[in-house]
């Protein structure tokens, strides 16, 4: 039925008008929990460049990518390696456990871009003061940036192991039985949240200390890296304690998850140095290092988002 | 209470200091119902009384009491139900103003379905419904500040604190801005705070004031209240060559009739208004002298003068 305008003047009085502006709002208001969780899901965001330009998402997706790639590739040569006749290159498809050893750099990569994403912006442009104007605090503010970053590492330290694994496992290549599978897949869920745990704590220290991303970023993998040129040169060069070693930031992590998966540790030097068949560190100083490391990072970034200034 | 309404924010004897610098010296004030102007100079200490207002810091003297909780000790439960606009120019600039509103309602605790809807509502209500898709980054100055204020008052906060919202805006973008802030107070039913160094644009859209000087209030109240304060009769004369100085000869009359008036310049008289039988006792004298009267008003004192009178400023903001 069409409208005519006479039909709208000449009403019979019954006409309302329904809308009605600015409503006074009455419906539910959630707790702390949902400001915690929608400041997280809005970090995830922003790490992985959603809801911005094009050119924000071109590191982190790249990241993931690498990541992903040898997985891909290596479920890819499983499907077409000959019958029978493959051995040799099924042989160069590591498990789970040893996957890690070709993402290292994507891993690495990865955190030290997304933690500084998720805490600069906020201090240098003083949205933060926005941020604890509302129900958070700045503990449940660090809280939802931790699970934030701590959420996207999943992406590179979880995804492809599990990917992995279940590829092979449909190519008959994976473990055996319904209980080693259950198994690889526990070590495999344990190894991804410590290893995200480890760099989402490490990766988040240095942020901490500097509102510029560039500066963060390049702080993080020096850091990391560093740690690593360092405590060699203190074990092999100056032939200094062993478990120094433990505090080669780019070791440390991935040497945990190999322990998770009982696998013996990477060689840790030079064979002419400490022989080849050198022990590797045992698991109880990985551990402890690796505890030890993930809570000096975190109080490190709690004290300075903490002591931060806003609204002075 | 504040005036006769519920009192919103009531602090007494509050101090906060940063290292060497007092920020806030023993500030006892009330903020009541609609808009109240928190006026000082730079320095004076108006951002540190928000952040204690929002709980972000501790008082290191006296109490502080926000829609009838600590907000030291109730932080989260006082900030839900409050807005705040920064100073600074915050908003993240490579975000669309949308996501930006709807982010903070969720924050305040509205689900997500709602806060979708309540952005675009707050971003109409700010004059921003057909820009509400475009990055902050790409807006004015004038929009931003719009936006700023959308996400203020996006999750209907009890109370509203804006700190300097006029900030870097031209004259008709300010205007604009007050008639918001304005709207905000009278027809939303949400009160507000509004901090600013700029006493003419507090005067313009707030009904009560609290002046902090150097970390004190040295004056507050409804801004009628205040206003009323010692109100005066001004009396404009005529002069003609027989006499130069009608004002000087008025006030001497006044003045032995019991009334106090100063003449500030040969033709204005300004007598202080100390009940009604004033008026008679000015027209009876302008009767008996004959004066040839220009104009005969009773003037409030102006905000300005109230606060240069009340922090012994012998210069304006």
């Amino acid at each position: 039925m069409s409208l005519r305008a006479s039909d709208v003047v000449a009403g019979d009085g019954n006409a309302r008008i329904f809308e009605g502006g600015y409503r006074p709002y009455r419906g539910i208001r959630l707790g702390v929990g949902h400001s915690v969780w929608a400041l997280a899901r809005h970090t995830i965001e922003r790490i992985m460049g959603l809801k911005r330009p094009a050119r924000y998402k071109v590191l982190p997706f790249l990241a993931v990518l690498i990541a992903y790639l040898p997985a891909i590739a290596f479920i890819g040569i499983v499907a077409l390696a000959p019958p029978g006749g493959g051995r040799r290159i099924l042989d160069f498809v590591p498990g789970p456990g040893r996957y890690y050893g070709f993402i290292t750099a994507a891993i690495i990569l990865f955190a030290t871009l997304a933690a500084p994403e998720a805490l600069c912006p906020d201090k240098r442009s003083r949205f933060l003061g926005v941020y604890l104007a509302s129900p958070l605090n700045r503990t449940t503010y660090l809280l939802a940036k931790a699970i934030a970053v701590g959420t996207v590492l999943l992406l590179v330290t979880l995804g492809p192991p599990l990917l992995l694994l279940i590829g092979l496992a449909l190519q008959n290549h994976g473990p055996n039985g319904f209980s080693d599978f259950m198994g690889t897949l526990g070590q495999i869920l344990v190894a991804g949240v410590s290893l995200s745990l480890m760099f989402g704590a490490i990766s988040l220290a240095v942020p901490s200390l500097t509102d510029r991303r560039a500066l963060a970023s390049a702080g993080s993998l020096l850091l990391i890296l560093g740690s690593g040129a360092i405590t060699g040169t203190v074990t092999f060069g100056l032939k200094g304690p062993r478990n120094v070693l433990a505090l080669a930031l780019n070791r440390l992590p991935f040497e945990l998850a190999l322990r998770i998966f009982t696998l013996p540790g990477l060689p840790t030097g030079p064979e002419r140095e400490f022989g080849a068949h050198s022990p590797p560190l045992s698991t109880a100083v990985v551990v402890g290092a690796s505890v030890a490391v993930t809570a000096v990072a975190a109080a490190v970034t709690w004290w300075r988002v903490v002591g931060l200034e806003v609204t002075r | 209470m504040f005036g006769g309404v519920t009192t919103v924010v009531t602090g007494v004897d509050v101090a906060k200091r940063w290292g060497s610098t007092q920020a806030l010296n023993g500030a006892s004030f009330s903020v009541g119902e609609g808009v109240t102007g928190l006026l000082g100079a730079n320095g004076a200490g108006k951002t540190t009384l928000l952040g204690l207002i929002l709980g972000l810091h501790r008082p290191d003297v006296g109490t502080l009491d926000v829609l009838g909780h600590d907000p030291w000790l109730a932080g989260s439960q006082v900030r839900a139900k409050l807005g705040y606009a920064p100073e600074h120019d915050a908003l993240p600039p490579d975000v669309a103003a949308h996501d930006v509103v709807r982010h903070l309602a969720e924050l305040h605790g509205l689900p997500r379905r709602e806060a979708t809807s309540r952005a675009s509502d707050a971003l109409w209500e700010v004059g921003l419904g057909e820009e509400r898709f475009r990055p902050v980054g790409t807006m004015s100055t004038g929009q931003r500040q719009r936006v700023k204020l959308a996400q203020a008052i996006v999750h209907d906060p009890e109370l509203v604190l804006l700190d300097e919202p006029t900030d870097g805006l031209d004259p008709t973008q300010r205007e604009a801005m007050l008639g918001l802030i304005h709207h905000v107070g009278a027809d939303l039913g949400m009160h507000v705070v509004l901090s600013s160094h700029l006493l003419e644009e507090v005067e313009r859209v707030s009904n009560a004031v609290v002046i902090l000087e150097a970390g004190r209030v040295v004056a507050g109240g409804g801004m009628a209240e205040l206003s009323k304060a010692d109100p005066e009769l001004v009396v404009d004369l005529d002069r003609d060559d027989s006499d130069q100085d009608p004002a000087s000869r008025l006030a001497a009359t006044l003045a032995e009739l019991g009334a106090a008036a100063t003449a500030s310049s040969p033709t204005r008289v300004v007598a202080v208004l100390e009940g009604p039988g004033i008026y008679d006792v000015v027209r009876d004298a302008l009767a008996d002298g004959g004066y040839s009267v220009r104009r005969l008003q009773r003037r409030t004192a102006s905000l300005e003068e109230i606060y240069l009178a009340s922090s012994g400023r012998g210069a304006a903001l």
